[in-house]
């Protein structure tokens, strides 16, 4: 009796051991894939990376282990993503910074569009137009009013020169035809800081950074940079509905693999990723750090990336003049 | 509501026996880590950072919380013992602990460290309990030009580290400010010196510099005296780890003015830990008697910049839990960590969760002294690490060095820049010239920058913004007086003739511009 059942459980550990190789061959994922954050940890895009991390490996089934390659605004441990083997076991996470402005401003050796296969979005975080509550305004139009009497007199902040928040203002004084000083500064927390103690007027701040302050009033927020409201705001407008044609600006964060990731991987990431973000529980944890859940396909998401590009390109060859 | 029902919510908490557990967890870690060459807070923090997912909110950050300031009491440890700072603070402490441990006075010196430290801890905690949420609203009055005028008195903090010859000494503040310009500018965005490389993109990394100047350069250094290397007494006996009531007297006030020093720096965003120990040491050689013996072994160059940099690092929380404004990158992981809880950071921390802050703040206290138990006993252990033949030692510095280097940002670049600085370093040492200068240099260096560029465009041009506003009106006007008082000694020394040791008065002398 007992002999039997041993050897029975050798041969079907045998036979298991023959055929584990051969199904797990055809079966991807079968082993821990790493999730390149190019930011440092503790960081915003290093919380969403790792809220995505988490809800992806529990529907793949496999650890998805972050690795945080912080450096030059992103761009260094984007780089090591396009190099990396393009079979799935490296994703990384795309940003507005890393696959729009990084690529216009910094000289990287990868190409956004070429070099990546894009999987999808994760989520997006407006841009909030921010002012101290000392300068005499109550909307965008009134900022607008006194931007044109004065022109060049107020101040807007931003996380630094050519970076996100620097292009958003940008991008608002271009639609305005408003003229404003830039001030920039080292990250979105000192220029929130700054905006708080008056040495700047107006910032375009990212929701993480802007929305304690935003509740505690010590700052207020006039409208954001997203076609739709923000559920964390809902009462703000958005800059469209304020009057300003056009305007779109966020910061997006979604996922990408090296060029040449086999399709059925791409789907099966994909998949994943959109019942990670349909999760009910997952939206609210990237809502409680400011971030929107959004879906988008591989398609749509690459579309954006490639017509953000423009948009950006546009602003980035205007400031160099 | 007053500070003591404040403090009994806090202690409730703190008490407990999970946040007791991971108060001293936190702290344990802190202490190792900070003994470790290379491998600081930050990189601790950063791997540790997504552990603390699973833990609740509170003890996650009170461990957390723990191996920062638990690692500014261990950093001095190998930086007075081998010459080995991880920190800028702790390089500063290496100048005269490091000069002790060859007296064969490690024990004295590693003793007051502990000392300074719960001392600086300890007060900074009441002020950071009792005065947070106006302290915060001051650190708002200081926009770039207060900051600039700051800065400006830290390098005239630089021009009084320096030891030896008065020219070398500037020739090294020079050389830091320098290396500080590598990188993008944040300004205009330019990169400048990086020859095209994304490794240079962000500077040279502050702790890869500080234990190739020192770390490394005292390895080579010693290697090559060969046999003629200096021994330390191998045997200390118990009765010499304690410290005369010399010791005691003579760093007291030392201890004070640094604590005072470092509470107010700690509060700054941006200006932290780092340089309140310079500042503090600055000011101790100012006001000493015989200003000579600093970097021989005077115990106020190593309790001052200690208790500064341990107060420093308590006050530095209240810009990051009440206004949501991190000062430094350490500083800025905590604030992630605590939105990964979704406790978000900034003026109604308090009111919305008391028992958080409280609690932390609790923990503070509780963990220092839990540091002060913990390092006093283990101080005769590490001393014991003098005694290992050098052979076995320097090889295991260098393969710490290059795991807790390779740590930072697995980046095998940081490793060529730790030899290469080593190798600088060691340059230095046989031509005479000091690294503190240039470290302080190099801290100072973008911050001075970044400031005076962003007051100019403030200003639209106009250079009197400096004098308009009158925090920055007060340091300018500190500065004039720091100068006029070191001209008038030397004048009054050269008129008086010797009356105190030769060295004071060729130092005073040299220090004239």
């Amino acid at each position: 009796m007992k002999t039997t059942r041993i050897a029975g459980a050798i041969g079907a550990l045998c036979l298991a051991g023959v055929l584990m190789p051969g199904l797990a061959m055809a079966q991807y994922p079968n082993r821990e894939i790493t999730m390149i954050v190019p930011f440092g940890a503790g960081g915003s895009t290093d919380i969403i990376g790792r809220i995505a991390a988490q809800a992806l490996s529990k529907r793949l089934g496999v650890p998805v282990v972050v690795d945080n390659r912080g450096g030059a605004g992103g761009t260094v441990g984007t780089q090591a993503a396009a190099g990396a083997k393009p079979d799935g076991y490296t994703i990384t996470v795309a940003t507005t910074s890393t696959h729009v402005v990084g690529p216009l401003t910094v000289k990287t050796k990868y190409d956004p569009v070429k070099d990546f296969t894009h999987i999808g979005m994760i989520a997006e975080t407006p841009y909030v137009m921010v002012i101290n509550p000392q300068l005499k305004a109550t909307n965008v139009q009134e900022v607008i009013d006194l931007a044109r009497k004065d022109p060049g007199k107020l101040n807007y902040g931003s996380a630094g020169q050519g970076s996100t928040t620097h292009l958003a203002g940008l991008m608002f004084l271009n639609a305005t035809k408003t003229d404003m000083e830039h001030i920039p500064y080292d990250s979105n927390a000192k220029a929130t800081a700054a905006l708080m103690g008056n040495e700047v007027q107006v910032l375009f701040g990212s929701m993480p950074a802007v929305l304690a302050q935003i509740q505690a009033n010590s700052i207020k927020a006039l409208a954001v940079g997203t076609t739709t409201r923000s559920p964390k705001l809902k009462d703000t407008p958005t800059l469209q509905e304020a009057g300003v044609k056009d305007y779109r600006a966020s910061l997006w964060l979604g996922l990408s693999a090296p060029a040449g990731t086999p399709p059925e991987v791409v789907k099966k990431l994909a998949d994943a990723l959109g019942e990670s973000i349909a999760d009910p529980a997952v939206g609210e944890l990237l809502e409680k750090n400011g971030a929107d859940p959004t879906k988008m396909s591989p398609q749509e998401f690459s579309a954006l990336i490639a017509s953000e590009i423009d948009v950006y390109g546009a602003i980035v060859k205007g400031m160099k003049k | 509501m007053d500070i003591f029902t404040n403090m009994a919510i806090g202690f409730d908490v703190a008490l407990s026996p999970s946040a007791l557990l991971y108060c001293l967890l936190g702290v344990t870690l802190g202490t190792f880590i900070g003994v470790l060459p290379g491998i600081g807070p930050l990189a601790a923090i950063g791997v540790l950072l997504p552990i603390t997912f699973h833990v609740p909110p509170t003890e996650a950050i009170i461990m957390l919380a723990g191996i920062y300031y638990g690692s500014m009491y261990g950093g001095s440890t190998v930086a007075i013992l081998l010459n080995l700072p991880g920190t800028a603070a702790s390089a500063i402490v290496a100048l005269d602990g490091h000069a002790m441990a060859k007296q064969g006075r490690a024990g004295p010196a590693l003793v007051m460290t502990t000392l300074s430290s719960f001392f600086g801890g300890c007060v900074a905690i009441i002020i950071v309990s009792a005065f947070a949420p106006p302290l915060a609203g001051f650190a708002l009055q200081f926009q770039s030009p207060e900051y600039f005028s700051l800065m400006l008195m830290g390098l005239l903090a630089a021009a009084v580290l320096v030891q030896g010859s008065f020219l070398k000494g500037i020739g090294m503040v020079l050389l830091g400010l320098l290396i500080g310009t590598v990188g993008q500018e944040s300004i205009s965005g330019v990169p400048r010196y990086t020859f095209g490389s994304l490794h240079l993109y962000e500077g040279l990394s502050f702790v890869v510099v500080v234990i190739g100047l020192f770390g490394l350069a005292e390895v080579i250094n010693n290697l090559s005296l060969g046999a003629k290397r200096e021994r330390f007494t191998s045997q200390v006996p118990w009765r010499e780890l304690i410290p005369s009531r010399k010791d005691m007297r003579d760093s007291f006030m030392p201890t004070v003015r640094g604590t005072g020093i470092g509470s107010f720096l700690g509060v700054l965003p941006g200006a932290g830990p780092a340089i309140s120990s310079f500042v503090a040491y600055a000011v101790e050689k100012r006001v000493a008697a015989d200003p000579s013996r600093f970097g021989k072994g005077a115990i106020e160059g190593v309790t001052a910049p200690e208790s500064a940099n341990n107060a420093a690092a308590q006050t530095a929380f209240i810009p990051t839990l009440t206004l949501g404004i991190p000062g430094d990158a350490v500083m800025a992981l905590m604030l992630g960590a605590l939105m990964i809880h979704g406790l978000v950071p900034g003026p109604e921390i308090v009111q919305k969760n008391p028992e958080f802050f409280w609690g932390l703040i609790a923990s503070f206290w509780i963990g220092n002294v839990l540091l002060l138990i913990l390092n006093l006993p283990f101080i005769g252990l590490w001393i014991k690490l003098l005694s290992i033949p050098y052979r076995i030692l320097f090889p295991a510095i260098l393969s710490f060095i290059a795991i807790g280097i390779f740590s930072l940002h697995r980046d095998p670049f940081d490793i060529y820049l730790v030899i290469g600085a080593g190798i600088a370093g060691f340059l230095f040492i046989k031509l005479r010239c000091e690294a503190a200068p240039l470290l302080l240099g190099l801290i100072l260096s973008p911050m001075v920058e970044v400031n005076l560029r962003r007051s100019m465009l403030l200003s639209r041009g106009d250079p009197t913004i400096f004098l308009t506003r009158p925090i920055s009106l007060v340091f300018l006007l500190l500065i004039v007086a720091m100068l006029a008082a070191v001209i008038v000694a030397s004048i009054r020394s050269r008129g008086a003739g010797g009356q105190k040791s030769e060295a004071s008065q060729e130092d005073n002398a040299q220090n004239v511009p």
